[in-house]
């Protein structure tokens, strides 16, 4: 039992990984229709950025949260400006590979900045070991869930309660109708982009002092799609609950199974999904009309 | 026209074929090449070795070169990606026609880039990744100096074992490739010989840093020996969730966690992990090779200086020392020929003396077994150089 | 300007081309290619073979990507089953060279009818992120399962002959190349021209149309994912045989990735952009090295040792920059040319 519950319990820590940065991706899809490569890369920039403040600052992890989320909105707002915006109109696919471009060129920026070497991150949070209900954890774990479950509440209330959350809603169902009633939909689309950068800021963050500060952590964000893909691109509560099951999934065969399982794991758990519902879990069925 | 026709398709393809004879030499230089690591996530252990070769050849030139000739060092990048491996060798020998290589950055890369040095018969040394699949079979010019890590994590566990393991299960972690391979085998051999209760065997892929389910399972099993075969972040991420699950542990690593910037990651678990490395990484060795080296280098550089930078540096020294050997008439062949002689090469301290006269052409074997100091944040020698 | 335009046959309105100018330069270039091993250095050979290959592989990701319009990413597992079936019959049951291609191709060919099956209902994205899952997944079996693929040693892929010739190296290996990236090219132009290839493009641009007017969507999609892979399947025999030894790790997700840029930066959709495409990003990291190192005033040296991670900035800051000025893609952009040549001096 205390096996089968070591195994949950770090499958949902990763798992809660997985879903603050596919949350980040679902916000994008969602108001811009467009899938942002890059979000990996981001998390990985946001969390050296943290890095760097919390070297130069000495802050503990509460002010540093409150610090990194206005400086990565910032630079979301930069990067949508600047290699977005410019697009605007184009096919889907184009903006697609752009956000591909710009996945490389962060990728080598960090490494030219911050050098290639892996860090050791603590984003000032205590690390003396915490025991729950038997089951021990580092508190940085327990802060990424509670993160997690913080991010997706706050979501929800802002595009259900708030006036730009109204309207990202808005430009997410037909953009036309949305100009049409008086949405700045470019405004909407760089708000976007400014959130789901906080979001991945607070990831980013988290998962550094989870796991490793490195160069290589932009793989986190494709391994973060499966999750995404599961909850179903345009929702945003799927794409945690699609993080956390994959999280618990591969945690549960690698342990169980093993044979590197947890690698496929999660894939093939997308894969026998999608069969059965083609646009994730809660995903919204597009209608096509003819 | 068939004749034409003909002699046009014998000219087509005849026409890759010439090749100068011995290339890379002149009267006043002869070139080296490195094929290294120097962008992507793993670049800081092709920059350490660049700098290997770097201060390596400033010494030799400052001391006169080769027999008067300036040593050039080449240096490509491949990203640790075996298919640029095999373009940047490509381009080392067809574009800068370099007489000999000495960086061959990880073992796939060097196994990707080997079929060019048969055909080239260039005079190689491998120090980086002497993994055995190098030397088995072995390649007339390659010359391989380093130990394998079945024979580090034998070393390791064997050190453990005589000043006493603690009661338990003796588990292992390690990749699922050709390297993780040889760190199970090291391991198999020491478990059956000391007749250690075996815990689980477990494999993961490269690049992984959630390692949660390995370290329940072995948790699970009692295990209280721990072969970690886990480098830089992966290593330290499997000491930490073995301190989340206050185990208490003895744990044996690859020598990639020798080098400072992995120290710095695995400190804070605060486990007194050991590693085994072919080259010395602290003594009065290693300082006489900095003081020599500040001449040479910035300061920013001195402070990368690793193991990685040693083996580089012994391998462009022994490669060095044979071309000098060859005297004037310097080419390929002599130049295998004089390796093939070296016997006992003094390396200053940093390594047990390098022979390549043996079949393998295989040196350095001989492993050091080094243990990290949570308290004093350094590594002590726990053994000197020896053969298992 | 051509005026005066008249087609009287059937055959051709299905040609090509019809203008002898345009046959007239198709037939020098492909002169200067057959004759490009008595100029070029042996290096810029194992480039060009290097630039065919992606050809071949991204000239096949258009017929699913570009032509049916089944987004995949799984082009990396693909290549690595046709290397894996060529590598595997060439150095360990030494079947000759002019089967394992083929046989690399089959391989690929079976698999992505795995991959294509699950895939029916899927659209979008979540096409794309399957067909990324079987790429995973094909390259962890083949990790595993040691006993046939050697799993983490590895495979040395050597004894290639054809006619007497070791393809795999210097001329007889460009001329096996070019060899595979013409007869892809054809096949996949000829296809297009057929009702397969007008099924494909239906399949495109509204596919529940299609399903309307009677195209079955079933068999035409597991059309274009079998005669995809099956190229694709070749492309990867053909690394196999320049590369002379894989594993596993050479198959990384960047090749996937790479294959769609080149179709996308050329031009989704048509085979002359996905060629340009895949040319000019071979050629790409080449290019920037050269450029950097004729940096003047020693700029080169004075970046040290950062000019290799500028210029991988570099490649993708310039993906960026064309794909910002020529949505179309370099097929947007030799399309331009064209007509300002041909139009020159009116304006339209």
């Amino acid at each position: 039992m205390q096996f089968f519950l070591l195994l949950t319990s770090t499958g949902l820590v990763s798992g809660a990984a997985y879903g603050l940065i596919a949350i980040g991706f679902t916000l994008i899809y969602k108001s811009t229709g467009v899938v942002n490569f890059a979000q990996g890369e981001l998390v990985m920039l946001t969390a050296y950025i943290a890095f760097s403040l919390a070297q130069w600052l000495g802050l503990s992890f509460l002010p540093l949260v409150a610090l990194t989320i206005p400086i990565s909105m910032a630079l979301g707002l930069a990067l949508e400006r600047v290699f977005i915006r410019p697009m605007l109109g184009e096919p889907t696919f184009a903006i697609v590979m752009v956000t591909v471009g710009l996945a490389v060129i962060l990728r080598g920026l960090t490494i030219l900045i911050w050098g290639s070497e892996p860090f050791n991150f603590t984003a000032g949070m205590p690390t003396r070991v915490v025991v729950l209900a038997g089951v021990p954890f580092y508190p940085a774990q327990l802060w990424l869930l509670a993160a997690l479950a913080i991010v997706v509440v706050a979501v929800w209330l802002f595009l259900k309660f708030s006036r730009y959350g109204v309207a990202m809603r808005a430009a997410a169902g037909n953009e036309t109708a949305a100009l049409l009633v008086g949405v700045d939909v470019s405004e909407i689309h760089a708000l976007a982009w400014m959130i789901s950068s906080a979001i991945a800021a607070i990831a980013g963050l988290l998962f550094a002092a989870n796991f490793k500060l490195a160069p290589d952590m932009w793989f986190q964000g494709l391994k973060s799609f499966p999750a995404a893909i599961l909850g179903g691109l345009d929702s945003i509560g799927g794409a945690a609950l699609g993080g956390l099951i994959i999280g618990v999934i591969e945690s549960l065969s690698q342990g169980y199974i093993g044979e590197g399982m947890r690698e496929i794991a999660g894939f093939i758990v997308i894969i026998v999904v999608l069969m059965a519902r083609p646009f994730g879990l809660f995903g919204s069925r597009e209608i096509e009309r003819v | 026209m068939r004749t034409l026709l003909a002699s046009c398709a014998a000219l087509l393809l005849v026409s890759g074929a010439a090749r100068a004879a011995d290339p890379g030499v002149t009267d006043t230089e002869v070139e080296v090449g490195d094929v290294n690591i120097m962008t992507g996530p793993a670049a800081f252990v092709g920059k350490g070795f660049s700098l290997g070769s770097k201060i390596a050849a400033a010494e030799i030139n400052a001391a006169g070169g080769i027999n008067g000739r300036k040593l050039v060092v080449i240096t490509e990048d491949d990203g640790y990606i075996p298919s640029r491996s095999f373009q940047a060798l490509t381009k080392l020998i067809e574009v800068d026609h370099i007489f000999a290589l000495n960086g061959t950055s990880g073992t796939a890369n060097v196994m990707a880039m080997m079929p060019l040095i048969t055909d080239n018969n260039l005079p190689t040394v491998v120090t980086e990744a002497p993994a055995s699949l190098v030397y088995n079979p072995v390649r007339p010019s390659v010359f391989t100096f380093g130990a394998n890590y079945a024979d580090a994590f034998y070393a390791q566990l064997k050190y453990i074992h005589d000043h006493g393991a603690k009661d338990g299960a003796w588990g292992i972690i390690r990749q699922d490739d050709d390297f993780g391979k040889e760190v199970e085998q090291g391991f198999d051999r020491a478990s059956k010989e000391f007749g250690a209760k075996m815990g689980p065997a477990l494999r993961f892929k490269k690049g992984t840093s959630n390692f949660s389910a390995e370290l329940a399972q072995m948790k699970e099993a009692g295990v209280t020996v721990l072969a970690n075969g886990g480098i830089f972040a992966g290593a330290a991420n499997i000491l930490a969730e073995a301190r989340k699950l206050d185990m208490d542990i003895q744990s044996a690593g690859v020598w990639s966690e020798g080098i400072p910037a992995s120290a710095r990651l695995s400190a804070p678990a605060g486990y007194d992990f050991m590693v085994a490395d072919y080259v010395s990484l602290v003594g009065p060795a290693n300082d006489k090779f900095k003081a020599m080296a500040k001449q040479f280098v910035s300061d920013d550089e001195l402070a990368n200086i690793s193991r990685y930078t040693y083996v580089s540096y012994i391998g462009l020294k022994t490669l060095a020392h044979a071309m000098s050997l060859c005297g004037k008439d310097l080419t390929r062949a002599c130049t295998i020929e004089k390796l093939r002689g070296l016997k006992d090469f003094d390396t200053g301290g940093l390594s047990a003396p390098v022979s390549f006269d043996n079949p393998r052409q295989l040196s350095g074997t001989a492993v050091g077994v080094y243990q990290y100091d949570v308290k004093a944040k350094a590594f002590k020698a726990l053994t000197g150089f020896q053969q298992y | 300007m051509r005026t005066g335009h008249f087609r009287e046959k059937p055959g051709q309105l299905i040609a090509l081309s019809d203008s002898r100018t345009v046959w007239g330069w198709t037939l020098a270039l492909l002169v200067a290619l057959a004759l490009a091993p008595l100029v070029i250095s042996a290096y810029g050979l194992t480039l060009m073979v290097a630039a065919l290959i992606a050809v071949v592989g991204a000239i096949a990701l258009n017929i699913l990507t570009g032509q049916t319009g089944l987004i995949s990413l799984g082009q990396a597992g693909f290549l690595s089953v046709g290397a894996y079936a060529n590598g595997i019959l060439l150095a360990d049951y030494h079947v000759p060279v002019w089967i394992t291609i083929p046989a690399g191709g089959a391989a690929a060919s079976l698999v992505s009818l795995l991959v294509g099956v699950p895939s029916l209902r899927l659209k979008g994205l979540y096409l794309a992120i399957t067909t990324l899952a079987f790429a995973f997944i094909v390259n962890h079996v083949i990790l595993y399962a040691e006993p046939v693929t050697h799993g983490p040693n590895g495979l040395f892929v050597n004894g290639a002959r054809l006619f007497g010739f070791n393809v795999q190296k210097g001329p007889p290996l460009y001329y096996l190349a070019l060899a595979m990236a013409l007869a892809t090219l054809f096949a996949t132009l000829n296809l297009s021209r057929t009702r397969i290839g007008r099924a494909w493009m239906a399949i495109r641009d509204h596919d529940i149309a299609a399903r309307a007017m009677g195209i079955d969507l079933v068999r035409y999609k597991l059309l274009a994912f079998v005669i995809s892979s099956f190229f694709v399947g070749i492309a990867g025999a053909l690394m196999s045989l320049q590369l002379r030894f894989i594993n596993v790790d050479v198959f990384a997700l960047n090749l996937s990735i790479e294959a769609i840029a080149s179709i996308i930066f050329g031009g989704l959709g048509s085979v002359a952009g996905a060629t340009l495409g895949a040319v000019f990003l071979s050629f790409l990291p080449e290019a920037l090295r050269l450029s950097f190192a004729a940096l003047p005033f020693g700029g080169a040296d004075l970046l040290g040792n950062n000019v290799y991670e500028i210029r991988g900035i570099a490649y993708g800051v310039i993906i960026v920059l064309v794909l910002r000025f020529k949505p179309d893609g370099l097929i947007g952009m030799w399309r331009d040319a064209r007509k300002y040549w041909s139009q020159w001096p009116l304006a339209y």
